[in-house]
């Protein structure tokens, strides 16, 4: 799942600006969406595109190619969290680059299906005089849940999402000379840019050297990510309004009340459940205690690629303190369970650290199905919840009980109508697509 | 009474609208550089005419005023004031609304209103400093900014504003995009030293400004010289595109109502802003030892460092801003422009709806403000009973009336769309649900803004309130209102404000 970024100026000196700078922290900033590929396009004087991709993490890939980052003073970029996956360019009949994060129904296959949605777009923005036009025809036509954000070589950038919205992207500007778009807002704020506002669902937004222009999108039924506000957005993002942090909260103290236990202390298993260990703890007066610290950077273990990247981004980032837990009953909070693997190296470690009890307490449903949208949760025959019961979980990780939230709870802490949140990876019935 | 008019854009509309609502019953007469046909209407309804001339020329406007038999002039906008318009008319002894060449300096030269403020030293003022040339400034900047960290937060502001070098905002508060920035800045620097070479007539070429932030708004008044009376506030919105974003315009649209005040802008900062104008009112007419007569305005921002501040000064009524004003007045217009002659404002109550909240939005052809070439010459039209029957008011801005009735664009802001209603959203609603009356006839886009007036756009302006009140409010608490106190290591504390009042006073007297 990628992290996009597009940044526009506008005006006199306009051509002075270096839009690699500002997508280099941009995307430092959206690692949290993924972090093994990196691509950025920019264009400039002259109107070439050029393009670059490589292996990430973003600060490795910026220094790396230092001296080699494509010139250009608008530009777009993405880090992703799949290997080789890069931003797509497409040289006729209409060059363009493109970058998005979730999927496009077009194709099975995530990457193919973003080539073919580019190769389309390049089609209509040729044989269509409106590219506004054009743009929205596209994404009304073409079904699945995705953003991107597009760079073409007549200094046009477009940012636009799906009607059906799964997937955020925000507006910014500042001043009078830039603009640009992220998946999250905290992207913005690193930037050094206001945010202005959600690219709304169906909307497009088209950047040229002369105006900001938007279609007025249909009023149509709109399915935000759950797991984005559960786990994937960061917690000082706003995602279509809505403040991370503060459902972070929501999500710990419903769990408090939903699924309450006796126990000493709570921990949460950093860094996304931390907070919601937070909101578990205000909730239910038992006083929170640091579990665990890290060593080297924060990793999203969850989204590497590998069984033995994960583990090891486990380990590495939960060296247990073991005066918060010896003898102690813990409630140990995390924010989802996808193979079990990582919850039960964890138990395991506070166990032979000297917990007694622990009480596992997860902040989403149970993950019981693919995501259709290209999130990376692994097929059902990998995802424990899909194949065992909470007792039989709780037996196999080495916890004395474990629950998850109920959908309903989860919809309750977000705050939004049920109809409006994607909720298929924690539903049964739902297929692949 | 023969009244004339000079300006063509939706101010001077308006101006036009209230003059035939009086019930002295003018004979309206104008001059304006394209024929505005609004403007044309109401003068052909009032036994006057339009004329169309340079409106910075002072003989043909003298020679018009004399021609028609004119009482008295009301200018609408600055240029005629910069090129002493009034001063000529004045000359002649046909009364004028307007201020001097002289006295709209405040306007004119950005540097000279803020040598004023800090001469004075009167509240609302910011940091700045004048430079012979772009080269002095960059200089200036790389040697000072460790010792003064405002440096890194400026406005640069040309002394003239031509070839399309205009402001420019440099926010340098990220320090791993410094570099960035810096290159930036000197790059832009560089291209105004190329482009401002040719004006030696000028010593101060560059203003560079600290740069604040916070909610804008501004507050234009009349005044007789020695009475300043304030209207409303209102908010105007620069950016060309919907939430703040896209390159600068004259202005997109405005709300005010439905009080003095906005939602976001409390009593005591309206009475604070009202004694900043007041201020410089006062303190340009002692340096100049000439009257003030006509408008003023001040374009303010809640700072951090002042409370109200003042970014820029109007010698005039705003455009899109005087629609706001205007729609709320209750009081006659030639009432208050007499009482301005007469130096007898003191003595007039100047009364405004408080029912009523007002928007404005301007509607734009597609190309400006970048390309106004590609923006000029379409063919408008409009549905002017459809409006009505939406209870909105249409203005004409840069439109020209053909003789075969035909109006085509200008090029710039094309007009501006009224709406008014008890509260900003509804009346915005209101102009949304009509703006399909305005059209071209070839089929070239036109834009405007949507979010002026929404709750949406409220939120965020009251957000930002919110965000600047306890900031200039713990300062006031504290006795330090005004200064911006740091500390620099190995120089110790510093305050930059403190240097300024040394530098414009003498040590003695800061």
């Amino acid at each position: 799942m990628p992290g996009l970024i597009g940044f526009y100026t506008f005006g006199e000196g306009r051509e002075n600006w270096d839009a690699s700078q500002f997508i280099h922290y941009g995307l430092s900033a959206l690692q949290g969406r993924g972090q093994e590929s990196i691509s950025l396009a920019t264009i400039g004087p002259g109107n070439t595109l050029h393009t670059l991709g490589g292996k990430g993490g973003v600060e490795e890939f910026f220094q790396k190619n230092k001296t080699t980052l494509p010139k250009g003073f608008i530009g777009i970029g993405q880090t992703s969290s799949y290997e080789d996956d890069y931003l797509v360019h497409v040289k006729t009949p209409y060059e363009l680059a493109l970058a998005l994060d979730g999927k496009t129904d077009l194709h099975e296959n995530r990457g193919e299906a973003t080539k073919l949605f580019a190769r389309q777009l390049s089609q209509l923005l040729h044989s269509e005089k409106e590219p506004l036009k054009a743009t929205s025809m596209l994404i009304n036509k073409i079904g699945g849940g995705y953003s991107f954000v597009a760079l073409t070589h007549k200094q046009e950038l477009i940012a636009g999402r799906n009607p059906l919205g799964v997937k955020p992207l925000e507006t910014g500007s500042v001043g009078f000379d830039i603009a640009a778009v992220a998946s999250e807002t905290c992207a913005l704020d690193v930037m050094g840019i206001d945010h202005t506002g959600p690219v709304e669902t169906g909307e497009v937004i088209i950047h040229t050297p002369e105006d900001i222009r938007g279609n007025t999108p249909a009023n149509s039924p709109s399915s935000f990510c759950s797991y984005e506000y559960v786990y994937l957005a960061r917690l000082d993002s706003n995602v279509h309004t809505l403040p991370i942090a503060k459902i972070r909260n929501s999500i710990g103290k419903e769990m408090a009340k939903a699924h309450p236990v006796k126990a000493d202390v709570v921990i949460g298993v950093p860094e996304t459940a931390l907070p919601i260990a937070n909101g578990y703890s205000q909730e239910s007066g038992i006083p929170e205690e640091f579990g665990f610290m890290r060593t080297g950077e924060n990793i999203r273990a969850a989204l590497k690629p590998t069984q033995k990247e994960r583990l090891l981004g486990v380990q590495l980032k939960l060296n247990p303190i073991k005066s918060a837990i010896k003898g102690k009953d813990i409630v140990l909070v995390d924010d989802s369970v996808v193979r079990g693997n990582t919850l039960q190296n964890t138990v395991f470690n506070l166990k032979r650290n000297g917990a007694q009890r622990i009480h596992v307490r997860i902040g989403s449903p149970a993950l019981v199905s693919p995501c259709p949208y290209g999130v990376e949760i692994p097929p059902r025959d990998e995802l424990v919840s899909g194949n065992l019961n909470e007792k039989e979980l709780a037996n196999t990780v080495g916890a004395d009980s474990i629950s998850f939230m109920t959908i309903e709870e989860l919809q309750h802490a977000i705050g939004l109508p049920r109809q409006n949140l994607c909720m298929r990876c924690f539903e049964k019935g739902a297929g692949t697509q | 009474m023969r009244i004339m008019g000079i300006g063509g854009g939706a101010r001077e509309h308006a101006i036009a609208w209230k003059l035939g609502l009086s019930d002295h019953k003018p004979e309206i007469f104008w001059i304006a550089e394209n024929r505005n046909p609004g403007i044309h209407k109401i003068c052909r309804d009032n036994q006057g005419e339009l004329r169309t001339g340079r409106t910075t020329d002072a003989k043909t406007i003298v020679r018009s005023a004399r021609g028609w038999g004119i009482d008295m002039v009301v200018v609408g906008p600055e240029e005629p004031g910069f090129h002493g318009i009034p001063d000529a008319l004045e000359k002649e002894g046909i009364h004028c609304i307007g201020a001097t060449q002289e006295l709209s300096v405040i306007e004119r030269s950005k540097a000279d209103l803020r040598r004023l403020q800090w001469e004075n030293n009167l509240p609302g003022k910011l940091l700045f400093r004048t430079f012979k040339n772009a080269r002095e400034a960059s200089d200036y900047i790389r040697k000072n900014i460790e010792s003064q960290p405002w440096l890194q937060n400026i406005v640069i502001k040309p002394a003239r504003q031509s070839g399309g070098k205009g402001v420019k905002l440099i926010e340098d508060r990220q320090v791993y995009l410094h570099d960035e920035k810096e290159r930036f800045k000197e790059a832009y620097f560089d291209s105004l030293q190329a482009s401002m070479a040719a004006y030696s007539d000028i010593e101060d070429k560059i203003l560079v400004e600290e740069k604040a932030w916070g909610p804008e708004y501004s507050l234009q008044c009349f005044t007789d010289g020695k009475t300043v009376l304030g209207t409303p506030l209102v908010q105007d919105n620069k950016s060309a595109h919907e939430f703040d974003s896209g390159p600068e315009t004259g202005g997109m649209g405005s709300i005010s109502g439905p009080d003095m005040t906005l939602p976001f802008i409390t009593r005591e900062e309206y009475d604070k802003s009202l004694k900043i104008v007041e201020g410089i009112v006062e303190s340009i007419q002692k340096k100049t030892g000439k009257s003030y007569h006509g408008m003023v305005g001040g374009q303010m921002m809640l700072t951090e460092n002042e409370g109200p501040t003042v970014i820029e000064m109007y010698s005039r009524l705003g455009d899109p801003e005087a629609l706001n004003m205007l729609a709320m007045l209750k009081t006659d217009i030639i009432d208050i422009f007499q009482a301005i002659v007469e130096r007898q404002l003191s003595k007039l109550k100047l009364e405004f709806t408080s029912e009523d909240a007002v928007v404005v939005k301007v509607v734009a052809p597609n190309g400006y403000p970048e390309k106004r070439d590609k923006a000029k010459g379409h063919p408008v039209q409009v549905l002017e009973t459809n409006i009505k029957r939406n209870g909105c008011y249409l203005f004409w801005g840069n439109a020209d009336l053909h003789e075969d009735g035909q109006v085509i664009t200008g090029g710039s802001r094309l007009l501006a769309l009224m709406g008014t209603d008890h509260t900003l959203p509804p009346a915005s609603a209101r102009i949304e649900k009509t703006m399909s009356s305005v059209q071209l006839a070839d089929g070239w886009g036109l834009y405007h803004r949507s979010d002026i007036g929404s709750q949406q756009l409220l939120a965020k302006r009251q957000d930002v309130a919110e965000r600047v009140r306890p900031l200039y409010t713990y300062r006031e608490e504290h006795g330090i209102l005004g200064s911006r106190m740091g500390w620099v290591p190995r120089v110790g504390r510093i305050d930059p404000s403190h240097l300024m009042l040394q530098e414009t006073h003498g040590p003695e007297k800061a």
